[in-house]
């Protein structure tokens, strides 16, 4: 990926404010704020129980955060309609969560068939190109989610969530459960729309690989706080838990394949 | 793609001063794409141009890029591409588009028959499962008999204690309200002969064959045959019963055999519970009804009934609940992988088992009636 070629990015799309989440007497965050950047690529990393997950609904509005606020476009985003949220945001569940009772093309033309008029011919011609842009043949469309495996779930769920062209995709663990090949080819996927739609990502993950190789910058969570900054300064960082995260035996393969990808750009 | 702004997004198709050439203003997007060819396509109806002036367009996304590009494979020139949407529409462009296969169309009447012999194939081979599973659960129902060690009693009691104690209080009140139901149609009915005091005939004889084991049968299978087969299937989707075969234990005595020993102690020990709440109902709106006291009532149902009404009625729960208990389980066993599958097994144990308790129930009827029992 040349994610080190892109530009500059300058203007909040996304930004938290003081969050604050608790279950009972246990916090999960407290006082997390971030801003992520249009047409970035912004990694949320930390270690299992971290509060990855219950930070990415809070961010995409699922949750409702104890305190603090979660601004998209300038906006609140309890404030916006439900049909505006779907045109702004995009989300890959960690397990596709594909309606498992619809072809894979049934589940992209679902929200376009929600939100547009288009006849049904238009609406197939669409889906079988989000399906080409998430690398699938549009053979698969007729498919349905049971009869597909790990890698083609994600890239269905991936073609899914582009459906009406968010600005934002928000990605729980796109390559988790995955083989390396496999893995390789979706961060590929990431870099490549996020190059030629425009379009910001953030993912959540604790794969390092995705994390050197694609992330403009990256926010850990350790211990209810977040902790911002591009990779390179990050791995610099003397905090103990960060510096074991990102320089522990399984970061060496990691850190050869950012050399490789970002020493040509 | 660059900005989504609060108002609907809006797109104009102006047409040149010198009226040859179409300008697209505005936003060429999803919501707008419906509009955008219908407008194109009148454009073109007037003009003989085949350019397409895309300077003023402000955003575009995807579907948007891609009705460019089916224009410009017919031919139709794109001038004046902003830089931002060229990437965009190299990309649509660059894809190798091919439309979504169709799924092959048989006639309904090929369908219903392909349909008739799919349900048939499948109730026959669920016929087969039955008796063999029927015939395995037997099997190791003996062994435990003759290994007393290994009957799991821990399990047994925790399986009669869940479909049993804690169905008391459905199974009671359901019990009341059927003999209220049947005690009101029989005054209603048998009044215009004044024989509205064969009612209490009617009740205690028809909870005691009949309708106490049935309702009770019917209550445990939606509540603990459906529980069997989640609870196993729940395993079998999440490997535990592989787990369980690789530790060399056997499902079948692990979980199949508590649970269908627990289950046929439990139901006729309810249905016998649900006699008498079935009987105390009957009293109860005997009073109302009839103006009998609860003595004279049971002194009256006393004569009404015999032993045989009682026993026909508590001979049947022991084989019902093993039915229950055998497909319950069985569905379990038959989830494969996925959660969705769960919920089908479910589904098809409860109806089968209803289904198949009803059968039985017919069946016994028509043999205790050649028995004269």
């Amino acid at each position: 990926m040349a994610a080190a070629k892109r530009s500059p990015k300058s203007e909040t799309i996304l930004s938290a404010r003081g969050i604050v989440n608790r279950f009972g007497t246990q916090v999960v965050h407290e006082n997390v704020s971030l801003d992520v950047l249009r047409g970035e690529i912004f990694g949320i990393a930390g270690g299992s129980g971290s509060g990855k997950s219950v930070l990415l609904k809070t961010l995409i509005g699922l949750r409702q955060p104890n305190a603090g606020k979660v601004l998209l476009d300038g906006k609140a985003i309890e404030a916006i309609g439900p049909a505006e949220r779907a045109s702004l945001i995009g989300v890959l569940f960690q397990q596709g969560a594909l309606y498992s009772s619809l072809s894979v093309a049934q589940n992209i033309m679902l929200p376009i068939r929600e939100y547009t008029d288009l006849p049904p011919a238009d609406q197939e011609r669409i889906a079988a190109m989000k399906l080409e842009l998430a690398g699938m043949a549009a053979e698969t469309g007729i498919k349905f989610p049971a009869q597909l495996s790990g890698g083609m779930i994600k890239r269905a769920a991936f073609a899914r969530a582009l459906a009406l062209d968010p600005q934002i995709l928000f990605l729980d663990e796109p390559t988790s459960d995955l083989d390396p090949l496999t893995a390789s080819g979706i961060d590929a996927m990431i870099g490549q729309l996020n190059q030629s739609l425009g379009v910001t990502v953030v993912v959540v993950t604790h794969d390092l690989t995705t994390l050197f190789t694609l992330c403009d910058r990256v926010g850990v969570l350790v211990d209810g706080k977040i902790t911002i900054d591009t990779l390179d300064k990050l791995l610099r960082s003397d905090h103990p838990w960060i510096h074991d995260f990102l320089h522990g035996p399984r970061a060496q393969g990691a850190l050869t394949a950012r050399k490789q990808s970002h020493g040509n750009g | 793609m660059q900005r989504a702004s609060s108002q609907p997004p809006s797109l104009v198709l102006a047409i040149s001063e010198s009226g040859d050439r179409l300008t697209l203003k505005g936003a060429l997007t999803i919501r707008t794409l419906a509009e955008a060819e219908k407008s194109l396509q009148a454009g073109w109806k007037q003009r003989k141009s085949r350019a397409l002036d895309l300077g003023e367009l402000d955003s575009l996304d995807t579907p948007g890029a891609l009705l460019l590009c089916a224009l410009r494979s017919h031919d139709v020139e794109l001038t004046r591409i902003r830089p931002e949407h060229k990437a965009l529409l190299d990309l649509v462009c660059g894809l190798e588009l091919k439309p979504l296969p169709k799924p092959p169309y048989i006639p309904r009447w090929r369908e219903l028959i392909i349909q008739l012999g799919k349900a048939a194939d499948e109730a026959w081979q669920d016929m087969l499962d039955i008796i063999t599973f029927v015939g395995r659960v037997a099997s190791a129902i003996v062994h435990a008999f003759l290994h007393p060690r290994e009957l799991r009693l821990p399990s047994i009691s925790r399986q009669v204690s869940e479909t049993g104690i804690n169905a008391l209080p459905i199974v009671g009140l359901l019990a009341v309200m059927i003999a209220v139901v049947i005690a009101y149609q029989g005054v209603a009915q048998l009044r215009p002969y004044g024989g509205e005091d064969l009612t209490i005939d009617l009740v205690a004889v028809s909870v005691l064959r009949e309708m106490g084991v049935l309702i009770t049968a019917i209550m445990v299978a939606g509540r603990s045959g459906s529980a069997f087969t989640a609870e196993i299937g729940v395993m079998k989707s999440r490997e535990e019963i592989d787990a369980l075969k690789v530790m060399g234990l056997d499902p079948m005595a692990m979980l199949v055999v508590p649970r269908v020993i627990g289950i046929v102690i439990t139901l006729p020990l309810l249905t016998f519970y649900a006699d008498i709440m079935g009987l105390l109902g009957g009293a109860l709106i005997g009073k109302a009804l009839l103006g009998v006291t609860p003595t004279q009532y049971f002194e009256h149902a006393r004569h009404a009934v015999d032993g045989s009404d009682f026993f026909v009625g508590l001979f049947k729960a022991p084989i019902f609940a093993f039915v229950i208990g055998v497909i319950g389980c069985m569905h379990g066993l038959r989830v494969s992988g996925s959660a969705e599958s769960v919920g089908r097994e479910t589904t098809r144990s409860v109806v089968k088992a209803i289904f198949l308790v009803i059968v039985l129930d017919a069946l016994f009827s028509i043999l205790f009636e050649k028995l004269g029992l």
